[in-house]
Protein backbone atom coordinates (compact mmCIF):
# COMPACT_ATOMS: atom_id res chain seq x y z
CA UNK A 1 0.00 0.00 0.00
CA UNK A 2 3.08 2.31 0.18
CA UNK A 3 2.90 5.29 -2.20
CA UNK A 4 -0.56 4.71 -2.92
CA UNK A 5 -2.79 7.88 -2.32
CA UNK A 6 -5.59 7.88 0.37
CA UNK A 7 -8.11 8.34 -2.70
CA UNK A 8 -6.76 5.06 -4.31
CA UNK A 9 -6.50 3.40 -1.04
CA UNK A 10 -10.31 4.14 -0.71
CA UNK A 11 -11.04 3.08 -4.22
CA UNK A 12 -8.96 -0.02 -3.20
CA UNK A 13 -11.18 -0.90 -0.37
CA UNK A 14 -14.80 0.05 -2.08
CA UNK A 15 -13.14 -2.58 -4.55
CA UNK A 16 -12.02 -5.08 -2.12
CA UNK A 17 -15.76 -5.00 -0.31
CA UNK A 18 -17.81 -5.92 -3.85
CA UNK A 19 -15.12 -8.14 -4.22
CA UNK A 20 -15.77 -10.33 -0.87
CA UNK A 21 -19.87 -9.60 -1.58
CA UNK A 22 -19.95 -11.29 -5.48
CA UNK A 23 -17.52 -13.75 -3.90
CA UNK A 24 -19.94 -14.89 -0.96
CA UNK A 25 -22.84 -14.91 -3.91
CA UNK A 26 -20.82 -17.31 -5.64
CA UNK A 27 -19.40 -19.45 -3.10
CA UNK A 28 -22.29 -20.43 -1.29
CA UNK A 29 -23.73 -23.09 -2.98
CA UNK A 30 -23.61 -25.52 -0.27
CA UNK A 31 -25.88 -26.99 2.03
CA UNK A 32 -24.88 -24.42 4.98
CA UNK A 33 -26.58 -20.47 4.00
CA UNK A 34 -24.57 -17.60 3.48
CA UNK A 35 -23.72 -15.76 6.51
CA UNK A 36 -24.14 -11.87 5.77
CA UNK A 37 -20.68 -10.72 3.88
CA UNK A 38 -18.99 -9.33 6.83
CA UNK A 39 -18.56 -5.71 6.80
CA UNK A 40 -15.08 -5.58 4.84
CA UNK A 41 -12.31 -7.77 5.00
CA UNK A 42 -12.33 -9.18 8.81
CA UNK A 43 -9.43 -11.45 7.63
CA UNK A 44 -7.85 -8.25 6.84
CA UNK A 45 -7.97 -6.69 9.60
CA UNK A 46 -7.21 -9.30 11.53
CA UNK A 47 -3.61 -9.81 10.11
CA UNK A 48 -3.30 -6.00 10.38
CA UNK A 49 -4.24 -5.82 14.07
CA UNK A 50 -1.85 -9.20 14.50
CA UNK A 51 0.84 -7.15 12.88
CA UNK A 52 0.35 -4.01 14.80
CA UNK A 53 -0.90 -4.84 18.36
CA UNK A 54 1.17 -6.22 20.86
CA UNK A 55 0.85 -10.06 20.83
CA UNK A 56 -0.46 -11.65 24.13
CA UNK A 57 2.32 -14.28 24.76
CA UNK A 58 5.08 -12.70 26.71
CA UNK A 59 8.59 -13.77 28.48
CA UNK A 60 9.16 -12.80 32.02
CA UNK A 61 11.78 -13.08 34.09
CA UNK A 62 13.05 -11.79 37.14
CA UNK A 63 17.03 -11.06 37.73
CA UNK A 64 19.39 -11.28 40.91
CA UNK A 65 18.14 -7.53 42.26
CA UNK A 66 14.80 -8.22 42.27
CA UNK A 67 14.17 -6.26 38.63
CA UNK A 68 11.50 -7.84 36.30
CA UNK A 69 12.67 -8.28 33.09
CA UNK A 70 10.09 -8.38 29.73
CA UNK A 71 10.42 -9.47 26.43
CA UNK A 72 7.15 -8.86 24.14
CA UNK A 73 6.40 -8.83 20.05
CA UNK A 74 4.90 -6.40 18.81
CA UNK A 75 4.52 -6.59 14.52
CA UNK A 76 7.84 -8.59 13.70
CA UNK A 77 9.97 -7.25 16.24
CA UNK A 78 10.47 -7.89 20.45
CA UNK A 79 11.14 -5.77 22.92
CA UNK A 80 12.65 -5.94 25.72
CA UNK A 81 12.03 -3.52 29.53
CA UNK A 82 12.62 -4.12 33.09
CA UNK A 83 11.19 -2.74 36.06
CA UNK A 84 11.77 -1.91 38.97
CA UNK A 85 8.78 -2.05 41.02
CA UNK A 86 7.31 -5.27 40.02
CA UNK A 87 5.52 -4.69 36.80
CA UNK A 88 3.98 -1.38 38.04
CA UNK A 89 5.83 0.85 35.89
CA UNK A 90 8.77 -0.31 32.84
CA UNK A 91 11.91 1.24 31.15
CA UNK A 92 11.38 2.04 27.70
CA UNK A 93 11.56 -0.81 25.13
CA UNK A 94 14.83 -2.09 23.59
CA UNK A 95 14.43 -3.15 20.35
CA UNK A 96 15.93 -6.51 20.43
CA UNK A 97 16.00 -7.49 16.52
CA UNK A 98 16.29 -4.60 14.24
CA UNK A 99 15.80 -6.53 11.30
CA UNK A 100 11.85 -7.28 11.53
CA UNK A 101 11.13 -11.21 11.01
CA UNK A 102 7.92 -13.27 11.27
CA UNK A 103 8.44 -14.18 14.77
CA UNK A 104 5.92 -17.07 16.73
CA UNK A 105 4.47 -15.31 19.75
CA UNK A 106 1.13 -17.37 20.69
CA UNK A 107 0.34 -19.79 23.74
CA UNK A 108 3.20 -22.65 23.38
CA UNK A 109 5.73 -20.68 20.88
CA UNK A 110 6.66 -18.11 22.47
CA UNK A 111 9.48 -15.49 23.28
CA UNK A 112 12.06 -16.58 25.73
CA UNK A 113 14.36 -14.46 28.60
CA UNK A 114 16.99 -15.22 30.74
CA UNK A 115 18.88 -12.76 32.85
CA UNK A 116 22.45 -13.40 34.60
CA UNK A 117 24.34 -10.21 35.49
CA UNK A 118 24.53 -7.26 32.57
CA UNK A 119 23.55 -10.47 30.49
CA UNK A 120 19.99 -10.06 28.96
CA UNK A 121 19.39 -13.34 27.19
CA UNK A 122 16.74 -13.79 24.66
CA UNK A 123 15.60 -16.33 21.98
CA UNK A 124 12.18 -16.95 19.77
CA UNK A 125 11.28 -19.13 16.62
CA UNK A 126 11.29 -17.31 13.67
CA UNK A 127 8.00 -18.08 11.45
CA UNK A 128 9.16 -19.54 7.93
CA UNK A 129 6.52 -19.74 4.97
CA UNK A 130 6.66 -23.32 4.77
CA UNK A 131 4.20 -25.24 6.63
CA UNK A 132 5.43 -26.02 10.25
CA UNK A 133 9.10 -24.44 9.39
CA UNK A 134 10.67 -22.32 11.85
CA UNK A 135 14.42 -20.70 12.78
CA UNK A 136 15.64 -20.63 16.87
CA UNK A 137 16.69 -17.31 16.66
CA UNK A 138 18.95 -15.76 20.00
CA UNK A 139 20.57 -12.81 20.79
CA UNK A 140 22.61 -11.41 23.71
CA UNK A 141 22.43 -7.86 25.76
CA UNK A 142 25.77 -7.65 27.52
CA UNK A 143 25.01 -4.09 29.00
CA UNK A 144 22.19 -4.75 31.09
CA UNK A 145 19.73 -4.35 28.17
CA UNK A 146 20.67 -1.34 26.79
CA UNK A 147 21.56 -2.95 23.22
CA UNK A 148 21.10 -6.22 21.87
CA UNK A 149 23.41 -8.47 19.19
CA UNK A 150 22.48 -9.15 15.89
CA UNK A 151 20.32 -12.00 16.05
CA UNK A 152 21.79 -15.35 15.28
CA UNK A 153 20.47 -18.50 13.83
CA UNK A 154 21.20 -21.31 16.39
CA UNK A 155 19.76 -24.58 14.33
CA UNK A 156 23.13 -25.94 11.85
CA UNK A 157 20.37 -27.34 10.07
CA UNK A 158 19.16 -24.49 7.54
CA UNK A 159 16.52 -26.07 5.77
CA UNK A 160 12.80 -24.61 6.04
CA UNK A 161 11.87 -27.97 7.77
CA UNK A 162 10.89 -27.74 11.68
CA UNK A 163 13.13 -26.18 14.36
CA UNK A 164 10.34 -24.71 16.72
CA UNK A 165 9.45 -24.38 20.23
CA UNK A 166 12.58 -22.53 21.76
CA UNK A 167 13.03 -23.11 25.57
CA UNK A 168 15.94 -21.67 27.45
CA UNK A 169 17.80 -21.98 30.48
CA UNK A 170 20.24 -19.29 31.33
CA UNK A 171 23.08 -19.84 34.36
CA UNK A 172 26.45 -18.61 35.69
CA UNK A 173 27.89 -20.51 33.58
CA UNK A 174 26.21 -19.48 30.05
CA UNK A 175 23.32 -20.52 28.54
CA UNK A 176 21.50 -23.43 26.71
CA UNK A 177 19.02 -23.72 24.50
CA UNK A 178 16.37 -26.33 22.95
CA UNK A 179 14.02 -26.59 20.60
CA UNK A 180 11.83 -29.27 18.92
CA UNK A 181 13.74 -30.16 15.20
CA UNK A 182 12.72 -32.56 12.47
CA UNK A 183 16.29 -32.69 10.65
CA UNK A 184 15.98 -36.16 11.05
CA UNK A 185 12.94 -37.15 9.87
CA UNK A 186 12.88 -35.08 6.79
CA UNK A 187 12.80 -37.12 3.58
CA UNK A 188 11.93 -40.29 6.04
CA UNK A 189 8.22 -40.96 6.47
CA UNK A 190 8.91 -44.01 8.58
CA UNK A 191 10.59 -41.80 11.35
CA UNK A 192 7.94 -40.73 14.30
CA UNK A 193 7.49 -37.11 15.34
CA UNK A 194 10.19 -34.60 15.88
CA UNK A 195 13.54 -34.83 17.64
CA UNK A 196 14.92 -32.36 20.63
CA UNK A 197 17.82 -31.08 20.27
CA UNK A 198 19.92 -28.52 22.39
CA UNK A 199 22.75 -25.90 21.94
CA UNK A 200 24.67 -24.69 24.97
CA UNK A 201 26.96 -21.39 24.86
CA UNK A 202 29.44 -21.55 27.78
CA UNK A 203 30.59 -17.74 26.57
CA UNK A 204 28.01 -15.87 27.47
CA UNK A 205 26.39 -15.81 24.15
CA UNK A 206 29.11 -15.13 21.81
CA UNK A 207 28.98 -18.82 20.42
CA UNK A 208 27.61 -22.29 20.50
CA UNK A 209 28.47 -25.68 20.76
CA UNK A 210 27.29 -27.89 17.61
CA UNK A 211 23.59 -28.62 18.03
CA UNK A 212 23.11 -31.98 19.68
CA UNK A 213 20.21 -34.62 19.12
CA UNK A 214 19.12 -34.91 22.70
CA UNK A 215 16.26 -37.36 22.06
CA UNK A 216 14.24 -39.08 18.73
CA UNK A 217 10.79 -39.11 18.45
CA UNK A 218 9.08 -36.16 20.25
CA UNK A 219 5.78 -34.80 19.47
CA UNK A 220 6.02 -31.98 17.12
CA UNK A 221 3.88 -29.38 19.32
CA UNK A 222 4.07 -29.17 22.74
CA UNK A 223 6.24 -26.95 24.72
CA UNK A 224 9.14 -27.89 26.77
CA UNK A 225 9.99 -27.71 30.01
CA UNK A 226 13.55 -27.26 31.36
CA UNK A 227 15.23 -26.64 34.70
CA UNK A 228 18.99 -26.63 36.52
CA UNK A 229 19.84 -30.22 37.78
CA UNK A 230 20.66 -29.65 41.88
CA UNK A 231 24.10 -29.72 40.36
CA UNK A 232 23.23 -27.58 37.51
CA UNK A 233 23.52 -29.73 34.62
CA UNK A 234 20.30 -28.87 32.34
CA UNK A 235 17.01 -30.63 32.84
CA UNK A 236 14.68 -30.99 29.43
CA UNK A 237 10.60 -32.34 29.71
CA UNK A 238 8.78 -32.75 26.89
CA UNK A 239 6.00 -34.53 25.56
CA UNK A 240 7.14 -37.78 23.77
CA UNK A 241 6.19 -40.63 21.57
CA UNK A 242 6.14 -43.76 22.89
CA UNK A 243 5.88 -46.90 20.63
CA UNK A 244 3.96 -46.31 17.62
CA UNK A 245 2.25 -43.02 19.06
CA UNK A 246 1.54 -42.88 22.43
CA UNK A 247 1.61 -39.41 23.49
CA UNK A 248 3.54 -39.29 26.95
CA UNK A 249 6.55 -37.24 29.00
CA UNK A 250 9.64 -37.89 29.18
CA UNK A 251 12.82 -36.34 31.00
CA UNK A 252 16.24 -36.33 30.24
CA UNK A 253 19.85 -34.36 31.84
CA UNK A 254 21.98 -33.43 28.64
CA UNK A 255 24.31 -35.89 29.87
CA UNK A 256 21.52 -39.06 30.40
CA UNK A 257 19.12 -40.78 28.61
CA UNK A 258 15.53 -40.02 28.69
CA UNK A 259 13.57 -41.76 30.87
CA UNK A 260 9.81 -41.92 30.52
CA UNK A 261 7.56 -39.93 33.61
CA UNK A 262 4.03 -40.35 32.43
CA UNK A 263 2.09 -43.27 31.56
CA UNK A 264 -0.87 -42.13 30.74
CA UNK A 265 -1.33 -44.17 27.27
CA UNK A 266 -2.37 -41.35 25.11
CA UNK A 267 -2.66 -42.95 22.03
CA UNK A 268 -3.43 -40.87 19.26
CA UNK A 269 -2.46 -39.51 16.08
CA UNK A 270 -2.54 -35.59 16.98
CA UNK A 271 -1.54 -31.97 18.03
CA UNK A 272 -2.16 -31.82 21.57
CA UNK A 273 -0.10 -28.14 21.58
CA UNK A 274 -0.36 -29.05 25.35
CA UNK A 275 3.15 -29.12 26.95
CA UNK A 276 4.24 -29.46 30.55
CA UNK A 277 5.99 -27.83 33.36
CA UNK A 278 9.18 -28.67 35.28
CA UNK A 279 11.12 -27.51 38.41
CA UNK A 280 13.80 -28.96 40.16
CA UNK A 281 14.28 -28.29 44.14
CA UNK A 282 17.73 -28.75 46.16
CA UNK A 283 17.44 -32.34 46.97
CA UNK A 284 17.11 -32.81 43.07
CA UNK A 285 13.71 -34.04 43.41
CA UNK A 286 11.38 -33.38 39.76
CA UNK A 287 8.43 -31.69 39.97
CA UNK A 288 6.39 -32.11 37.10
CA UNK A 289 2.94 -31.04 35.53
CA UNK A 290 1.63 -32.47 32.32
CA UNK A 291 -1.77 -32.33 30.83
CA UNK A 292 -3.09 -35.72 28.87
CA UNK A 293 -6.13 -36.08 27.05
CA UNK A 294 -6.14 -40.14 27.93
CA UNK A 295 -9.50 -41.58 28.06
CA UNK A 296 -8.88 -43.48 31.57
CA UNK A 297 -8.00 -40.26 33.29
CA UNK A 298 -7.92 -36.70 30.87
CA UNK A 299 -6.47 -33.57 32.42
CA UNK A 300 -3.99 -32.13 34.74
CA UNK A 301 -1.40 -34.29 36.81
CA UNK A 302 1.38 -33.49 38.98
CA UNK A 303 3.91 -35.80 40.88
CA UNK A 304 7.43 -35.83 42.27
CA UNK A 305 10.48 -38.03 40.95
CA UNK A 306 13.24 -39.09 43.72
CA UNK A 307 15.73 -40.93 42.10
CA UNK A 308 14.08 -43.93 40.87
CA UNK A 309 10.77 -43.61 43.00
CA UNK A 310 7.66 -41.79 41.06
CA UNK A 311 4.86 -40.53 43.08
CA UNK A 312 1.31 -41.19 42.28
CA UNK A 313 0.19 -38.80 39.67
CA UNK A 314 -2.42 -36.17 41.18
CA UNK A 315 -5.14 -35.53 39.16
CA UNK A 316 -5.96 -31.37 39.57
CA UNK A 317 -7.83 -29.03 37.92
CA UNK A 318 -11.94 -28.87 36.91
CA UNK A 319 -12.19 -30.88 33.18
CA UNK A 320 -15.46 -28.66 31.88
CA UNK A 321 -13.34 -25.25 32.11
CA UNK A 322 -10.45 -26.27 30.26
CA UNK A 323 -8.36 -26.60 32.67
CA UNK A 324 -4.50 -26.13 31.08
CA UNK A 325 -0.86 -24.94 31.11
CA UNK A 326 -0.21 -25.56 34.08
CA UNK A 327 3.11 -24.08 35.82
CA UNK A 328 5.05 -25.13 38.52
CA UNK A 329 7.57 -23.55 40.80
CA UNK A 330 9.70 -24.88 43.92
CA UNK A 331 10.82 -22.95 47.13
CA UNK A 332 12.69 -24.49 49.49
CA UNK A 333 9.89 -27.58 50.71
CA UNK A 334 6.69 -25.43 48.74
CA UNK A 335 5.75 -26.11 45.84
CA UNK A 336 3.01 -23.81 43.67
CA UNK A 337 0.89 -24.95 40.73
CA UNK A 338 -0.84 -22.83 38.72
CA UNK A 339 -2.77 -23.23 35.66
CA UNK A 340 -5.33 -21.47 33.92
CA UNK A 341 -9.46 -22.46 33.46
CA UNK A 342 -12.03 -20.95 31.57
CA UNK A 343 -15.66 -20.77 33.30
CA UNK A 344 -17.58 -19.75 29.99
CA UNK A 345 -17.22 -15.74 31.28
CA UNK A 346 -14.02 -15.17 32.69
CA UNK A 347 -10.80 -16.80 32.18
CA UNK A 348 -9.31 -17.75 35.77
CA UNK A 349 -5.97 -18.95 37.45
CA UNK A 350 -6.05 -21.03 39.41
CA UNK A 351 -3.32 -21.97 42.11
CA UNK A 352 -2.64 -24.75 44.46
CA UNK A 353 0.42 -25.28 47.36
CA UNK A 354 1.86 -27.80 49.06
CA UNK A 355 4.14 -27.06 51.91
CA UNK A 356 5.67 -30.22 52.05
CA UNK A 357 7.05 -31.36 48.68
CA UNK A 358 4.10 -32.38 47.01
CA UNK A 359 2.74 -34.64 49.51
CA UNK A 360 -0.45 -32.45 50.73
CA UNK A 361 -2.07 -29.43 48.87
CA UNK A 362 -4.31 -26.84 49.98
CA UNK A 363 -8.00 -26.53 47.57
CA UNK A 364 -7.50 -24.62 44.10
CA UNK A 365 -8.32 -21.61 44.39
CA UNK A 366 -8.20 -18.23 41.82
CA UNK A 367 -5.85 -15.62 42.15
CA UNK A 368 -6.85 -13.60 39.25
CA UNK A 369 -9.26 -13.49 36.67
CA UNK A 370 -10.11 -11.26 33.69
CA UNK A 371 -13.00 -10.68 31.45
CA UNK A 372 -10.92 -10.96 27.80
CA UNK A 373 -8.19 -13.19 26.18
CA UNK A 374 -4.82 -14.03 28.21
CA UNK A 375 -2.11 -15.28 27.85
CA UNK A 376 -0.83 -18.79 29.13
CA UNK A 377 0.00 -18.13 32.94
CA UNK A 378 3.93 -17.70 34.05
CA UNK A 379 5.14 -18.46 37.15
CA UNK A 380 8.52 -16.64 38.47
CA UNK A 381 10.22 -16.56 41.64
CA UNK A 382 12.45 -13.74 42.82
CA UNK A 383 14.66 -13.91 45.39
CA UNK A 384 13.00 -17.22 46.91
CA UNK A 385 8.85 -15.84 46.41
CA UNK A 386 7.03 -17.05 43.61
CA UNK A 387 4.99 -14.70 41.33
CA UNK A 388 2.42 -14.88 38.93
CA UNK A 389 2.89 -13.04 36.23
CA UNK A 390 -0.09 -12.87 33.85
CA UNK A 391 -0.60 -10.74 30.43
CA UNK A 392 -4.23 -9.98 29.85
CA UNK A 393 -5.79 -8.08 26.82
CA UNK A 394 -8.28 -6.08 29.06
CA UNK A 395 -6.72 -5.90 32.33
CA UNK A 396 -2.82 -5.64 31.23
CA UNK A 397 0.06 -7.20 32.44
CA UNK A 398 -1.26 -8.30 36.36
CA UNK A 399 1.43 -9.66 38.85
CA UNK A 400 0.78 -11.55 41.88
CA UNK A 401 3.07 -12.41 44.67
CA UNK A 402 2.27 -15.77 46.39
CA UNK A 403 2.21 -15.98 49.32
CA UNK A 404 4.33 -19.37 51.38
CA UNK B 1 -1.05 2.68 -13.19
CA UNK B 2 -0.59 -0.14 -14.73
CA UNK B 3 1.17 -1.39 -11.25
CA UNK B 4 -1.88 -0.26 -9.57
CA UNK B 5 -4.35 -2.24 -11.42
CA UNK B 6 -2.17 -5.28 -11.09
CA UNK B 7 -2.26 -4.53 -7.11
CA UNK B 8 -6.17 -4.21 -7.25
CA UNK B 9 -6.47 -7.58 -9.38
CA UNK B 10 -4.43 -9.24 -7.04
CA UNK B 11 -5.67 -7.76 -4.05
CA UNK B 12 -9.23 -8.46 -5.40
CA UNK B 13 -8.27 -11.78 -5.88
CA UNK B 14 -7.28 -12.07 -2.71
CA UNK B 15 -10.72 -11.04 -1.45
CA UNK B 16 -12.06 -13.82 -3.48
CA UNK B 17 -9.96 -16.33 -2.02
CA UNK B 18 -10.58 -14.82 1.38
CA UNK B 19 -14.15 -14.76 1.02
CA UNK B 20 -14.34 -18.69 0.85
CA UNK B 21 -14.05 -18.41 4.74
CA UNK B 22 -16.47 -17.34 7.17
CA UNK B 23 -15.74 -15.91 10.79
CA UNK B 24 -16.70 -18.45 13.05
CA UNK B 25 -17.84 -16.68 15.94
CA UNK B 26 -20.04 -17.57 19.07
CA UNK B 27 -23.04 -18.84 17.97
CA UNK B 28 -22.01 -20.07 14.86
CA UNK B 29 -22.24 -23.98 15.99
CA UNK B 30 -25.66 -23.38 16.95
CA UNK B 31 -26.21 -22.05 13.13
CA UNK B 32 -24.38 -24.98 11.69
CA UNK B 33 -26.32 -27.14 13.51
CA UNK B 34 -29.52 -25.46 13.03
CA UNK B 35 -28.78 -25.50 8.79
CA UNK B 36 -28.05 -29.26 9.25
CA UNK B 37 -30.78 -30.30 11.44
CA UNK B 38 -31.91 -33.87 10.72
CA UNK B 39 -28.81 -34.88 8.27
CA UNK B 40 -26.00 -36.63 8.90
CA UNK B 41 -22.34 -34.64 8.30
CA UNK B 42 -18.99 -34.56 9.33
CA UNK B 43 -17.69 -31.32 11.42
CA UNK B 44 -14.02 -31.20 11.59
CA UNK B 45 -11.61 -28.72 13.31
CA UNK B 46 -8.07 -28.32 11.84
CA UNK B 47 -5.22 -25.72 12.07
CA UNK B 48 -2.35 -24.58 9.59
CA UNK B 49 -0.02 -25.12 12.56
CA UNK B 50 -1.32 -28.91 13.33
CA UNK B 51 0.97 -31.33 11.85
CA UNK B 52 -1.30 -34.24 12.00
CA UNK B 53 -4.77 -32.71 9.81
CA UNK B 54 -3.04 -32.86 6.31
CA UNK B 55 -3.80 -37.03 6.77
CA UNK B 56 -7.18 -36.25 8.02
CA UNK B 57 -8.22 -33.90 5.60
CA UNK B 58 -6.78 -35.53 2.23
CA UNK B 59 -8.84 -38.86 3.50
CA UNK B 60 -11.67 -36.74 4.24
CA UNK B 61 -11.27 -34.86 0.74
CA UNK B 62 -10.93 -38.48 -1.11
CA UNK B 63 -14.54 -39.25 0.47
CA UNK B 64 -16.46 -36.19 -0.80
CA UNK B 65 -15.19 -37.45 -3.97
CA UNK B 66 -16.06 -40.53 -3.79
CA UNK B 67 -19.29 -39.43 -1.84
CA UNK B 68 -20.61 -36.22 -3.01
CA UNK B 69 -23.77 -36.74 -0.93
CA UNK B 70 -21.11 -36.33 2.30
CA UNK B 71 -21.39 -33.13 4.15
CA UNK B 72 -18.45 -32.28 5.34
CA UNK B 73 -17.63 -28.65 7.41
CA UNK B 74 -14.51 -27.73 7.79
CA UNK B 75 -13.36 -24.86 10.89
CA UNK B 76 -10.03 -23.69 11.04
CA UNK B 77 -9.12 -23.30 14.98
CA UNK B 78 -6.81 -20.56 13.77
CA UNK B 79 -7.63 -16.75 13.41
CA UNK B 80 -8.40 -14.94 10.14
CA UNK B 81 -5.16 -13.58 9.92
CA UNK B 82 -3.98 -17.03 8.47
CA UNK B 83 -6.56 -17.13 5.92
CA UNK B 84 -4.50 -16.58 3.10
CA UNK B 85 -2.33 -19.59 4.37
CA UNK B 86 -5.77 -21.65 5.46
CA UNK B 87 -7.30 -21.54 1.63
CA UNK B 88 -3.39 -22.69 0.31
CA UNK B 89 -3.42 -25.62 2.47
CA UNK B 90 -7.03 -26.24 1.98
CA UNK B 91 -6.24 -26.18 -2.00
CA UNK B 92 -3.44 -28.63 -1.41
CA UNK B 93 -5.33 -31.40 0.92
CA UNK B 94 -8.10 -31.10 -1.91
CA UNK B 95 -10.96 -29.93 0.50
CA UNK B 96 -10.63 -26.10 -0.74
CA UNK B 97 -14.74 -26.01 -1.39
CA UNK B 98 -15.35 -27.50 1.99
CA UNK B 99 -12.98 -24.97 4.15
CA UNK B 100 -15.53 -22.69 5.01
CA UNK B 101 -14.85 -21.61 8.17
CA UNK B 102 -12.12 -20.07 10.83
CA UNK B 103 -12.39 -19.41 14.13
CA UNK B 104 -12.32 -15.56 14.71
CA UNK B 105 -12.54 -14.68 18.53
CA UNK B 106 -9.69 -13.26 20.21
CA UNK B 107 -11.08 -15.61 23.04
CA UNK B 108 -10.62 -19.23 21.24
CA UNK B 109 -11.63 -20.87 24.30
CA UNK B 110 -14.69 -18.81 24.60
CA UNK B 111 -15.18 -20.89 20.91
CA UNK B 112 -14.06 -24.31 22.51
CA UNK B 113 -16.37 -23.64 25.47
CA UNK B 114 -19.54 -23.40 23.72
CA UNK B 115 -18.71 -26.68 21.02
CA UNK B 116 -17.42 -28.98 23.50
CA UNK B 117 -16.27 -28.35 27.24
CA UNK B 118 -14.38 -31.43 27.31
CA UNK B 119 -12.49 -30.36 23.78
CA UNK B 120 -8.98 -29.59 25.04
CA UNK B 121 -7.93 -28.21 21.87
CA UNK B 122 -6.16 -31.53 20.44
CA UNK B 123 -6.34 -31.37 16.75
CA UNK B 124 -7.49 -32.74 14.76
CA UNK B 125 -10.74 -33.03 16.09
CA UNK B 126 -14.14 -34.43 14.21
CA UNK B 127 -17.51 -34.78 15.33
CA UNK B 128 -19.75 -37.01 13.63
CA UNK B 129 -23.55 -35.67 13.44
CA UNK B 130 -25.89 -38.54 13.08
CA UNK B 131 -28.89 -36.62 11.63
CA UNK B 132 -31.04 -37.49 14.87
CA UNK B 133 -29.57 -34.91 17.56
CA UNK B 134 -26.70 -37.24 18.64
CA UNK B 135 -22.83 -36.46 17.67
CA UNK B 136 -19.67 -38.71 18.64
CA UNK B 137 -16.25 -36.61 18.97
CA UNK B 138 -12.64 -37.97 17.88
CA UNK B 139 -9.26 -36.55 18.55
CA UNK B 140 -6.78 -37.62 16.21
CA UNK B 141 -6.42 -38.66 12.86
CA UNK B 142 -8.94 -41.80 11.87
CA UNK B 143 -8.30 -44.31 9.50
CA UNK B 144 -9.15 -44.17 6.11
CA UNK B 145 -11.58 -47.37 6.39
CA UNK B 146 -13.32 -45.96 9.73
CA UNK B 147 -13.94 -42.58 8.29
CA UNK B 148 -16.15 -44.45 4.89
CA UNK B 149 -17.70 -46.92 7.24
CA UNK B 150 -19.66 -44.09 8.81
CA UNK B 151 -20.43 -42.20 5.67
CA UNK B 152 -21.86 -46.16 4.07
CA UNK B 153 -23.63 -46.58 7.05
CA UNK B 154 -24.89 -42.83 7.33
CA UNK B 155 -24.74 -40.76 4.17
CA UNK B 156 -27.90 -42.26 1.77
Amino acid sequence: MVGISARSTALLAALLLAGTVAAHDHADHGAVDAKPAPKGDYAKVWLEKQQTAPRLAIAAQFDAAGRLWLARVVGQQIFVSHSSDTGKTFSEAVTVNRQPELISADGEARPQIGVVGQRVYVSWTQALPQPFAGHIRFSVSEDGGQSFSDPITINDDSRPITHRFNAMLADARGVTLAWIDKRDGAGNPEYRGAAIYTARSTDGGRSFETNRNLANHSCECCRLGMAADSDGMTVVFWRQIFGKNVRDFALARLDEPLRRVSEDGWEIDACPHHGGALAIDREGGRHIAWFTGAEKSPGLHYRRIDGETMSRPLRFGNLDAQSGHPQVAVVGRNVVLVWREFDGKFNHIRLMLSRDRGQNWSAPSSIARTAGAADDPLLLTDKGTPWLVWNTAVDGLKRSRIAP
Amino acid sequence: MKLFSLLITGLLFAGLAQAEMRPFVSGSLQKIEREQKGKPFILAFWSASCTHCPAELKALGELVRKYPKLELILVAADTPAEVPELEQLAQGYGVASQARWVFADAQPERLRYEIDRRWYGELPRTYFYDGRQQRKGHSGVLPAEQLEQWVVEHVK
